[in-house]
């Protein structure tokens, strides 16, 4: 039996390995990005399923799908070459990628899949913290966070919840991290860039905080989204992962200017 | 309705190096390939980001109009121009875009 050891959620700067070279210890960022990659470390995963969407780097509106399971042998990134950091080779889980694919697919989610991918900062920033040297097999989920319509924040709360009954049921010995990639509340290039929608942010932090993660889902409407950036929809994978923890309580959760650093423990 | 045309070339301006060095070099060229409006292909060429952003243009894909440097759009006109034709809004005063490692090739 495999087992959920640890759910986190984390953003991804695309700049933030860059600038905390250049300056380091000076960003808030950098010191929550280590408080969580130390949990992940002292949870002792053998595999990580990364929650995150795509920002039409792998994906286009030719074919963009709602969610869909990675299942690449092996897949590179960031392929941006404008996000300054190092370019990872990341090691896919195909067996577990396929199994979580029919688990879902029998359980009357219609997702996709990739064989594929090319994997892009979204992606990449999270793990070069949380999976040093890229030693663990990363599945990626993809939900479309950013191309409307949206899906619904409570069907990404029942496919977290599917993805914990895949988990506690995959016939696998192994230990599970579980990581959501994105901000609470954020415009990237749009008219509002450089404004932060505080208020939801912080009614994010605190109905998480909470465990109060079905009246979240059902608050994070499309148009709340869209009302805090064009960025915002990142918040997807945070419910996919909520639905994921069960009524299990953060460990701790900090706030920083529209993104969120947190971690939930199962030991 | 080929607003779907402009998203696809700047989604190939950042993700395919061949096309985005055409890009560079020769833009007029490049979007004679293209099934754009002359609505369309006017907004394009002369950098009109507000008037795309209205057209329904991704944000995401608008970005690579200033990091790519394409049709005038650079960090610096880049916020002024997406907001144009907007009603001002204070929330604008907190704008400002990151600093950009350009890579030309």
């Amino acid at each position: 039996m495999a087992k959920l050891v640890l759910a986190a959620g984390v953003p991804h700067p695309p700049r933030l390995v860059y600038e905390m070279q250049q300056s380091p210890g000076k960003m808030r960022g950098e010191a929550l990005m280590k408080q969580v990659g130390e949990q992940v470390e002292k949870a002792e995963p053998d595999l990580i399923i990364e929650v995150d969407s795509d920002h039409f780097v792998n994906f286009f509106y030719n074919n963009l799908p709602s969610f869909c399971i990675g299942m690449a042998e092996e897949a590179q990134g960031p392929q941006e070459d404008w996000c300054p950091m190092p370019r990872y080779t990341v090691r896919g889980h195909v067996p577990l990628a396929k199994a979580l694919f029919q688990y879902g697919v029998h359980d009357k989610f219609d997702l996709a899949a990739a064989h594929e991918l090319r994997l892009d900062h979204s992606l990449t920033v999270p793990l070069h913290f949380l999976n040093p040297g890229m030693r663990l097999p990363v599945v990626p989920i993809y939900t479309n966070g950013f191309a409307s319509p949206l899906p619904l924040a409570t069907r990404c709360v029942a496919l977290g919840r599917m993805v914990r009954r895949f988990i506690d049921a995959w016939e696998g010995k192994e230990r599970i991290a579980l990581i959501a990639s994105g901000c609470f509340a954020m415009d990237v290039g749009g008219p509002l860039r450089g404004w932060v929608d505080n208020e939801w942010a912080e009614t994010i932090s605190k109905l998480l905080v909470r465990g109060q993660y079905q009246t979240l889902a059902r608050r994070a409407t499309e148009e709340r989204i869209n009302a805090a950036g064009n960025n915002s929809g990142e918040l997807l994978n945070w419910i996919t992962v909520a639905g994921a923890v069960g009524k299990t309580k953060p460990l701790f959760l900090e706030g920083d200017e529209g993104n969120g650093y947190a971690v939930w423990k199962f030991d | 309705m080929s607003v779907y045309q402009i998203n696809k070339l700047l989604y190939l301006t950042d993700n395919d190096l061949a096309f985005r060095k055409r890009m560079m070099e020769e833009p007029e060229a490049v979007i004679k390939e293209f099934n754009l409006t002359d609505e369309e292909r006017d907004a394009l060429t002369s950098g009109a980001v507000g008037k795309l952003y209205q057209m329904g243009v991704h944000t995401f894909l608008l970005n690579h109009l200033y990091r790519y440097e394409l049709f005038g759009v650079n960090r610096d006109n880049y916020l002024s121009r997406i907001r144009e034709g907007m009603a001002y809004d204070p929330r604008f005063e907190q704008g400002n875009m990151p600093v950009q490692r350009f890579i030309k090739k």
